[in-house]
Parts: C-alpha cells; structure tokens; sequence
C-alpha cells in the first residue's frame, strides 16, 4: 500500500501548510419527498483533506444526503457548492460533469460492470472523464494491490478485492472528494480492516473523504462525524 | 463550469467504446441474437422483395407475352388499300430494336375452297406465329420451316369439319379455281377463338393462292414494351415507316400495367408488413436488454456519462447486430429471391447491387425505430435508486 504515496496525482489533496479550503459548504439545505422532508436545513461544511464520517440510524437522510452530495440528486431548497461551484441548480448535463470532474464515488455492492475486467472498469471511469488510458488504469489497480488480479472479471474476484477496484476507479480522475456508501458494508472483517487502511492512508495523503456508515467503530476511525437525526444535523 | 486541467492521458478515443460495445454484447448473445434474428426475416424478406421488385417488369413482361402479340401494324387508313407490301413490313421490324422484339407474324388472309367446302386461310410466319402465340394448343406439330408449302396447320372446328386429322392430305383450291394445292395436315390448333375456323398456311403460298404476290393485310407483334414505351415506339414506327399505321393493343398492354402495379403493391404491403413485425421484435427484445441492464446504466450515469453517450452505446449497439443481421438477410434473401422468382416466373432473379444499400437503409430505419422506446428508457434510468438496488 505504501505504493499509493508515490505518484498518485494530488489535485483533491489538502496543500500542507497552507490554510485547508472548504471542499463541501452546504447550507439550508432542504429535501422533500412530497409531504416527507428527508433533509430538513441541513448545514455543514467539509474541508480539504479531511475524512468525515455521516452516521445516523435508519431515516435519518445519510443516503438523501449523499445522494446530494454525489450530484445524483439535486435539494428542494437551499446550497451546496462542491470545489466552489454551485451544484444545487445545475441540469442534469451539468451535473454528470461535476460526478466525473470532482467526485469519486465507492458503493457498498462494489458495481462493477460484469462484463469487463478489473482494469476495464477503472477505464471505463477514465472513458467519461476524458480518454482511457490502460497504462494508468493499471498502475491505479496496482496501488490498491490489484495489480496481478487486473485481467480477472469482477466475478473472480473476492468482495475485498472488487471494493478495491472500486476504489481505484474512484480515485482514477483524482476527484475533490471521494464518497464512500457503507463501503465495508458486504465485506468480511479482514477485508474491511484492508479497506479502513487503505481509506486511511489516502486521508494521510491529504484526500477528502466522506464515509457513509451506521458502524460506530468505523466512524471512530475518521476524522469527524457528522451525526444526522430525522434530516437534521445534531448539534 | 470551470472545471481544473487535467494531465493528458495516452489512449484511442473509442477503443474503450468499442470495448464496452462488443463485450456488452457478447455477454448478452442471446437476446442480441433474438434481435438480430428478427432483423435477419425482416432483411430478407426486404431483400428478396426488392430483388424481384427491380427485376419485375422485365419478368413480367416476358411472362405476359404468353398472352400473345402486343403491338399491330397495318395499313394507314388514310391510304385506303388494302393490306401493306411485304416490303413494307420489313421495314417495320427494323424500325423495333432486337433487345424489344420478341416475334412478329405477317397475315393475310382469303376464302379457299377446300374438298369438303370454304374456309378461311391465313397465310403466316410460323415461326414468328409461334414466338407470338405460346398459348396456342396445338396436335401433331408446328410448321417449322419458312419456305415450307407442303405442310398446314389447320384449327380444330375447321378439321372436326373436314373431318381431318394430323397427317391427312387436304386439297386447297384457289378462288378462281385454277389453282390446286396438296397439303399434308402438320398440326391441328386449339385457341378456343377465331383461329380454330381457320386455316395456316406459309405467306409465300398464301400469296400465290390468293393472288397477291408481297402484300400482306397486316401484322401482329409481340413487344416487351408497355404504356408509354409502347406508344413510343408505335410514334417511331408510324414516323419511319410512311403508309403503315402501328399501335399497341391496349387491352394486353394495359393489363401488363395494372397487374405489375397490383404485384408491386402486393409486394410493398408484404415487405411493410414484415418490417413492423421485425421492429416489434427488435422493439421487445431491445427493452428486455435494456431493463436487464438498469443497474450498468446507473452506474454509468454516476461515473459521468451524460446521455448522449448512453443513447450512442445503444443506438451503436443496435446498428452492430442491424449490420451483422442484414448481411445474412442479404444471401437468405437473394435465395428466396430465387425461388420465388422459379415459383412465380419460372425464371432467375437477377443480382441487383442497389438492393443492398436499400435494404440496409430499411433494415437500419426499422431498427432504429424499435430502439426509440428502450433507448428512452435508458435514458430515464435514476442511478440513485439503482445503485441502490430499488
């Protein structure tokens, strides 16, 4: 792992020694449902290079929050500038830019596309951002350990080893924020203490990450954590 | 947007296109193979029906020439004589290009008294009556030979008449009765018209028995022209040929006309029909690939792709199996075009090369019209909900 320290581009990175720049400033944040309100002035910001845990318990809006937060869905009412750039009222061509741009995305199924190989899927992440580049792709699966497993199809491999492709595609367009939904979530323990280190190694490096999660013993190994309560962020 | 520089990356813009395009398919052979069959009838049929289409009217006339002649040239009616110099009607006949032509007979007809009483002689070309009558039943044989003037042909109430039959020796007498000619019976006629009163001898003898040394009265054509293009060369014939008057017969040129136009119709609703059946088809097929896929497509959306770029995956895809389908369509078709044409015209169908763009044109319309309602489905994929498994 201590691969990743070397060469990976920085452009989502927190400058040491410099005061870190808000990457996530939301406020008044509001989501309906119809009468349902799922965020209810939601306010919070997150800084570069910071790695934030959301918690809270079933309803809470964890995955209404970051679905806005992934520019997958846009708020009722209210602000969210991602890297500085007001995402609330974009269209949704706009906001397929901002997700390929600024934003890398690890789901707890993994989603990997059956069909292609490990370092096809890393490249199929590259295909929307601009060109993919398998000499690139490869060495992205190589920092996460994938290396030798980058021909196999997502179906030969273990859960740990695709949520580390996952990973490396995340991280292939060096993205402002990395988001992570339950990351750990189908994983056995040691895989999920391989993906922790991995995630921790990457705030080392100075990413932000947000870290979707119900599991308290993980939210203790970030940074900060942002507690919601029926759409509300609790003091 | 302002959105940072990224550094250049070293890659074929497309490969990965193509990647994603033939392994997406590859992983669904089944249904794209449902697809591509359905597209497969639909080129074929399409192909074959346009082969025979562009090849038609060349069939058609040749099969309705077996209806007889088509095209009459006789005396102008301004001149008032009787009949045309033989001359005259050579000259006819190099006035129709040979690639047209299909038989041409001179007649001339006179009363003669045969050994049980009159009858009608006619004096022709046999050869040339032959080429314009295919649909004359005849016993025994047909005259053969130009020159012949010891063989007849006689029409079937006429020798029930005479009591004569194939092979009997009947005595012709001329009009003056100075003249007395045996005939041996070659052929008897069935028409189930005029012709089964009357008896077929060489012009040449006809001429000497009737008197009427190189006149003919006139003479039937049979053409592969029809409306316009007969009526042109009627002008040209009647341009060329000072004193003769020559004009289609309507009743068999038009009907050539109006059963091509019927079987050209039948042919258009046939070909219309099957490619609403093929987009149906392919319209099923593509939505099952489609809702199969919601999830690849979610995930697509959230990685970035905006979409324009799922619209293209699938229209390429759909273009792929279309291309690959209308080339087996093509070689099924042009076979079927084959039996078809052995079934119903008796005769091969000709290789058109304008049938294979033309099909591919249809063939691709079709299935980028069944593509429409998935493609929009695609479209209208919410990744939120299906990434996470709603």
């Amino acid at each position: 792992m201590d691969a990743l320290a070397e060469g990976m581009p920085m452009e989502g990175c927190a400058t040491y020694g410099a005061p870190a720049r808000d990457v996530i400033e939301i406020g008044g944040l509001y989501k309906r449902f119809g009468a349902v309100t799922a965020l209810d002035g939601v306010d919070l910001t997150i800084r570069a290079g910071e790695f934030v845990a959301i918690m809270g318990p079933s309803g809470s809006g964890k995955t209404t929050l970051l679905n806005i937060l992934s520019c997958l869905d846009t708020p009722s009412e209210g602000r969210y500038l991602l890297d500085g750039i007001e995402t609330a009222t974009l269209d949704g061509k706009a906001q397929a830019v901002v997700r390929r741009e600024k934003i890398g995305l690890v789901f707890q199924q993994f989603h990997l596309i059956p069909y292609l190989s490990a370092v096809e899927n890393v490249m199929l992440a590259q295909h929307y951002h601009s060109v993919a580049d398998r000499d690139e792709a490869m060495a992205a699966l190589e920092r996460v350990g994938l290396g030798p497993r980058a021909q196999h199809l997502p179906s030969q491999l273990s859960g740990g080893e695709q949520q580390r492709a996952c990973i490396a595609r995340a991280l292939i367009n060096e993205p402002a924020i990395v988001l992570a939904d339950e990351p750990t979530g189908n994983l056995d323990e040691k895989n999920e203490e391989l993906v922790m280190a991995l995630f921790q190694q990457l705030h080392a490096e100075g990413r932000t990450l947000v870290l979707v999660t119900h599991n308290p013993e993980l939210g203790a190994r970030t940074q900060r954590i942002i507690r919601l309560n029926h759409g509300r962020v609790e003091a | 947007m302002a959105v940072a520089e990224k550094p250049a990356r070293r890659g074929r813009r497309g490969s990965m296109f193509a990647t994603l395009l033939f392994k997406a398919l590859l992983r669904r052979g089944g249904r794209a193979g449902v697809a591509a069959a359905s597209i497969v009838v639909g080129a074929a049929v399409v192909a074959a029906l346009m082969s025979l289409y562009l090849d038609i009217s060349i069939k058609m006339s040749e099969e309705l020439r077996a209806f007889g002649a088509n095209f009459y040239v006789g005396p102008a009616v301004a001149g008032g004589e009787r009949g045309i110099a033989e001359d005259t009607y050579a000259a006819v006949l190099r006035e129709i290009p040979n690639d047209r032509m299909v038989g041409a007979s001179p007649l001339l007809y006179g009363i003669v008294r045969l050994d049980l009483g009159p009858a009608v002689m006619a004096g022709v070309d046999f050869r040339g009556l032959r080429q314009i009558s295919p649909y004359w039943q005849v016993e025994g044989s047909w005259v053969g030979v130009a020159f012949d003037e010891r063989n007849a042909m006689i029409g079937r109430r006429l020798a029930e008449s005479m009591e004569l039959k194939v092979g009997d020796t009947v005595t012709v007498i001329n009009r003056e009765r100075t003249q007395n000619t045996r005939l041996i019976v070659k052929g008897i006629v069935d028409t189930g018209a005029a012709e089964d009163e009357q008896m077929f001898v060489n012009l040449s003898l006809a001429q000497k028995l009737l008197n009427l040394p190189g006149r003919v009265d006139f003479a039937m054509l049979s053409l592969i022209a029809q409306g316009p293009e007969a009526d042109a060369m009627a002008t040209r014939v009647n341009a060329g040929v000072p004193g003769v008057e020559a004009k289609p017969i309507r009743k068999i040129s038009q009907s050539d006309g109006q059963i091509l136009d019927k079987i050209e119709g039948l042919m258009a609703l046939v070909a219309l029909t099957i490619l609403i059946i093929t987009t149906l088809c392919v319209n099923a097929t593509l939505s099952a690939m489609v809702a199969e896929r919601t999830p690849e497509i979610g995930l697509q959306k959230a990685l970035g792709a905006e979409n324009r770029a799922i619209v293209s995956q699938f229209l390429a895809e759909t273009a792929l199996i279309c291309v690959a389908a209308v080339a087996v369509g093509l070689i099924l078709g042009f076979g079927l075009a084959q039996v078809l044409g052995q079934a119903v015209f008796n005769a091969w169908v000709t290789f058109r090369p304008a049938v294979v763009p033309l099909t591919l044109i249809v063939s691709l319309a079709a299935a980028l019209i069944a593509a429409i309602l998935p493609v929009r489905g695609a479209i209208g994929v919410v990744p939120a909900r299906v990434l996470k498994g709603e």
